[in-house]
């Protein structure tokens, strides 16, 4: 067998491998999707067919038609003023604490980061009776600022993540830039930021879903029908003391994804460009 | 390059909707919290019309209002609010609708900071919230709250230690439905009222042996084996004393019988496992529904949606009894009911309004039971030319239940109550893996629950 | 370093010396967080401390009990059970999550036209996070009909209750957290990407072959961000709610009653917010304990570029 065709059989193989490892990776996600156009009993009793016995679109028109004369359109813009705040807020204000905590040397520095790691170590149910209190008190219930104020003033997780990418940035770079008369906050912006590039689109997506995925903050803060998001109406469909319509549910999840999706297929170019030049094929 | 581009659309974007976010942010202030200096200036434009008529108009108020429950739910409680702001221009009422689980989170929340909504819908847990309820007592001395067309019996099913936390949406009783033609096909006789455990369990087994499906589908254990279970004893017993600081009984060997047929059902197959109960979800995945049993336990006021679900004709018979003749152990309770909380600023108002919502003809032809049978009798009658043949069966069931003579029956579960039946769940599971024998459960469980109020 | 900052300071203003000093710059960038600590952060925290020595139910005072929280826990056999149960939990996802995480992470790699796509596929899982409907459709699976079930009555295994056999219970709740691995696989990939090629090709002139790289390069390089999930997905291990709170409720007998699940069930549906802040601190030592350790075997392990002095 020649060299070539050798390579050709080794790349069937990985594409067909990776196909059906992918396939059964989304197999649930199918299920659900296709869920949205069969009803209640085509969805409990049908098992786990992916094709629909009767295509029915209306789940869609019935779905989008909200709750209480409120539509769908009002959850998802309200969803997404909020995702994409929020999102925007934390990749900013991470950015920031991580540089500070990674990259500059200050008495207090190694208390505030374990003082940072604890608040990701008591559960948030605990807390959130208490801080819902504080907002209350400062009149900010109910408005989106709770939601949103919080990642203005970073997130843990995120910091942290970024402060491992850091660590990965030579501190040469800095010094160098240093000597050349950079100051703290140039070399941020010059080198630190734009080295930070995965990073930072790696918290643009996992940020983005799980804002977009939290129910409790909008469900605590939120009052009026006309402000909830897309998270609290999904929910809506499920009451346990009443009959669920799936077939709307599952539509409206489904419609749920986009956004999410669409993100991630945005950014994801810059994630896949170059990193190839790994080289692990050789 | 590209990349920069994309990142200045970004930000304009973003800029944009957190303007767009401000104003929405400013009007959402205005409407709720604010609501004083705002109110008036929307009421200024508001009212022209009405003021002429009208010389005192009166304070404007806005009252906040919450409930769970269906979309149906939603859209009917939406429009008698509608109604009734149309007839009071002075009133607006602010209201939040939720699922089951999502209302209580948020009410828990607002319980912690003093600040729950004027109105709540309250169900069967409310004495974990009986510091945030105000007694109703007196709006319904002052004809307030007009129960002229209630009886006593309605009301004593929403009073706590003579307190009225509330008046009940409707009320409703549990009951079993069963599928009559699987019965049928069986070649099983159907269930009468007056049956006994022993004959369930009989059924039970019997479809099993026919069929091969569950004789029943999950019931409530804790309703079925403690709450029914200890009255059926006698009429001097309940679960929880009528005094809602202690058990009602005091001997645990009552709760062994129910337990044992539990796990013994279980490991003939003809109730199903634990495993299997988890795949219910709520009243689509029943196994009355999906076929796979034929009998459940059901609420009254639910009976209909199950009938919906299941898309075949099923009946209602009474809970079975310990003995043929001895007391049913069943008793008419409040579905659920609205409360008016202890932070309302505004609680006459908030009462005028629920007087509406319980008793006003018109507004509850657009309810139309949906919360349960209204205690009302002149809502009854309002409503009995449009009922449907479903309704008058649920109705007629009710009807029954509440002519059985029962003893002092405590219909309302005291504060700790979902733990112990968290617990009565967790015993029953540990009887059926084996690990305890039923004696030694009940024994177990009476111990836990009885320290509950020590 | 200090050297060229004292030069430095000559020149410029006071004034100007303060903004550029490396503290303030230091504090200044640390500004959002202090902010959010001290205004958001540190008052919950510290009442939910207080909590925990009290008998504090929603809505009702709250009066000081001592120990009498930790202390009843101590004989609480749901408790322990949900410590039990959790630690197996932990120790058998996290790893596997990771390690899955981490293959799909290189095998993407692979540079391929497709290799977006295939990402995308892999990654979608866990874009739709915990909402009803995946769950539902999780239920669907294990159920006693589901299609694992119909597999394994084809391989001639025959049909396991799920959610009904305590034994293995649990099981369906690891593979749905495995399953949604897609943010720790683009923390990976990420952290491949940065990589410097240069490595590699330097490698392959010495003649290593493709293991000895992935062993003497790809591992070592991306060591922080190893560090950094396994760190994060321990800790979100440790507090897995949803899961259990939606397809289980913690059942059958127990068997998938998580920490954080009794804990949430203490706090909110039986109203005892001082003993399950008494839980909460209980796992907060025990979560720094574990933290800890991770961090201190890291030195052993970790390959940093910034801490090369």
């Amino acid at each position: 067998m020649s060299l070539k065709s050798k390579k050709r059989i080794s790349n069937i193989t990985y594409h067909l491998l990776v196909l059906i490892g992918g396939f059964i990776m989304v197999y649930p996600v199918l299920w659900m999707i296709t869920g949205s156009l069969k009803n209640n009993t085509e969805i409990l009793n049908g098992a786990l067919s992916l094709v629909p016995p009767n295509w029915r679109w209306e789940n869609f028109a019935r779905g989008w038609r909200g709750f209480g004369g409120i539509s769908f359109a009002t959850y998802f813009r309200n969803s997404i003023i909020i995702t994409s705040i929020a999102t925007f807020g934390t990749v900013i204000s991470s950015a920031c604490i991580a540089y500070s905590f990674a990259r500059l040397k200050y008495p207090g520095r190694k208390f505030l980061f374990t003082m940072m790691i604890m608040t990701m170590l008591l559960p948030g149910q605990v807390l959130l009776i208490p801080t819902y209190i504080i907002y209350n008190k400062l009149g900010l219930v109910p408005s989106p600022i709770p939601l949103l104020l919080p990642h203005f003033l970073g997130q843990a997780f995120f910091i942290y993540q970024m402060m491992q990418f850091m660590a990965g940035i030579p501190r040469e770079l800095d010094e160098a830039a240093f000597v050349d008369g950079c100051s703290r906050y140039s070399i941020f912006t010059r080198i630190i930021v734009p080295l930070l590039k995965p990073s930072v689109i790696t918290t643009i997506i996992i940020q983005f879903y799980w804002k977009w995925d939290d129910f409790q903050g909008p469900l605590v803060y939120l009052s009026q029908p006309t402000s909830y998001t897309v998270s609290i109406a999904l929910k809506l469909f499920a009451d346990s003391t009443s009959r669920t319509d799936y077939g709307a549910m599952f539509a409206m999840s489904t419609i749920s994804l986009i956004p999410v999706f669409l993100i991630f297929l945005f950014f994801n170019r810059y994630l896949t460009e170059g990193i190839s030049t790994s080289g692990l094929k050789g | 390059m590209k990349l920069k581009r994309i990142l200045v659309i970004l930000l304009v974007a973003i800029s944009v909707f957190s303007l767009a976010a401000c104003k929405g942010k400013e009007t959402e202030v205005a409407d709720k919290k604010d609501n004083k200096p705002a109110e008036t200036k929307v009421d200024d434009t508001a009212d022209d019309k009405g003021k002429d008529s009208n010389e005192e108009a009166p304070e404007p108020v806005t009252l906040r209002m919450a409930w769970w429950g269906s979309q149906a739910r939603h859209d009917k409680t939406i429009a008698v609010i509608e109604m009734y702001q149309e007839q009071n221009p002075h009133v607006t009422i602010n209201y939040e609708f939720y699922d089951f689980d999502g209302y209580f989170q948020k009410l828990n929340t607002l319980v912690a900071s003093d600040d729950c909504w004027d109105i709540m819908q309250m169900g069967g847990n409310f004495p974990a919230y009986l510091n945030k309820i105000l007694p109703l007592n007196d709006y319904i001395a002052d004809g307030t709250i007009d129960t002229t067309n209630t009886t006593e019996a309605f009301l004593k099913t929403t009073r706590y230690n003579g307190v009225q936390v509330g008046v009940s949406n409707g009320v409703n009783t549990y009951g079993v439905a069963y599928d009559p033609a699987m019965f049928a096909e069986a070649g099983i006789p159907e269930p009468q009222e007056g049956w006994t455990w022993d004959d369930y369990a009989e059924i039970c087994k019997k479809f099993k042996d026919e069929l091969d499906i569950y004789g029943s589908s999950k019931f409530d254990d804790f309703a079925a084996g403690c709450g029914s279970g200890i009255s059926q004893f006698g009429l001097e017993y309940n679960f929880y004393a009528l005094t809602n600081d202690d058990l009602g009984f005091d001997d645990y060997t009552f709760l062994i019988d129910y337990i044992q047929m539990r796990a013994d059902l279980t490991a003939y197959g003809a109730y199903p496992d634990p495993g299997a109960i988890a795949e219910i979800k709520d009243i689509e995945g029943d196994f009355l529904v999906t076929g796979e049993a034929a009998m459940t336990w059901v609420a009254s006021n639910q009976f209909i949606a199950l009938s919906e679900a299941a898309g075949r004709e099923l009946n209602l018979v009474p809970i079975p009894r310990r003995t043929k003749d001895g007391p049913a152990g069943s008793a008419i309770q409040s579905s659920q009911m609205f409360s008016i909380s202890t932070d309302s600023e505004n609680p006459v108002e908030a009462a005028k309004f629920l007087s509406f919502f319980w008793s006003d003809d018109e507004a509850n032809k657009i309810l139309a039971n949906e919360r349960g049978l209204s205690i009302f009798s002149n809502v009854v009658r309002a409503l009995e030319p449009d009922l449907t043949p479903e309704q008058i069966k649920v109705n007629e069931f009710v009807n029954l239940i509440g002519s059985y003579e029962t003893g002092e029956v405590n219909p309302i579960s005291p504060e700790p109550s979902q733990e112990i039946q968290d617990y009565y769940k967790l015993i029953i599971e540990k009887v059926i893996y084996g690990e305890m024998d039923a004696d030694q459960a009940a024994k177990d469980f009476y111990d836990f629950a009885k320290s509950k109020f020590q | 370093m200090k050297k060229v900052k004292s030069t430095d300071g000559k020149r410029i203003s006071s004034i100007k010396a303060l903004i550029y000093n490396e503290t303030t710059a230091g504090y200044l960038f640390a500004l959002p967080f202090i902010i959010g600590f001290l205004g958001f952060t540190i008052v919950p925290i510290l009442s939910s401390f207080y909590y925990s020595f009290t008998d504090y139910s929603l809505g009702n005072k709250a009066s000081w009990i001592g120990l009498n929280n930790y202390i009843t826990l101590m004989g609480d056999k749901r408790f322990w059970n949900s410590v039990y149960v959790t630690f197996k939990y932990v120790l058998t996802s996290v790893p596997l999550k990771l390690i899955f995480a981490l293959f799909i992470a290189m095998i993407m790699t692979r540079k391929t036209r497709l290799t977006g796509f295939y990402r995308s596929l892999y990654y979608v899982p866990s874009l739709i996070g915990g909402s009803i409907a995946v769950t539902l459709v999780w239920k669907e699976l294990f159920s006693r009909r589901g299609l694992i079930n119909q597999l394994l009555g084809m391989a001639g295994i025959g049909r396991v209750s799920w959610f009904g056999n305590q034994k293995v219970a649990l099981i369906p709740l690891i593979l749905l957290t495995v399953w949604q691995f897609g943010s720790s696989m683009i923390i990976f990939a990420a952290g491949l990407k940065q990589i410097p090629t240069t490595y590699y090709e330097a490698a392959k002139i010495d003649g290593a072959n493709r293991r000895k790289s992935f062993f003497k390069i790809t591992l070592p390089c991306l060591s922080p961000v190893i560090l950094y999930n396994l760190v994060m997905q321990t800790i979100s291990a440790f507090m897995t709610f949803t899961q259990a709170f939606v397809i289980t409720s913690g059942g059958p007998n127990d068997a998938t009653n998580f920490y954080a699940l009794y804990m949430y069930n203490n706090a909110f549906t039986y109203r005892k917010m001082g003993y399950a802040s008494a839980m909460s601190w209980i796992m907060l030592v025990f979560i720094s304990i574990i933290t800890l350790l991770i961090f201190k075997s890291s030195k052993y392990w970790v390959f940093n570029e910034s801490d090369k002095e």
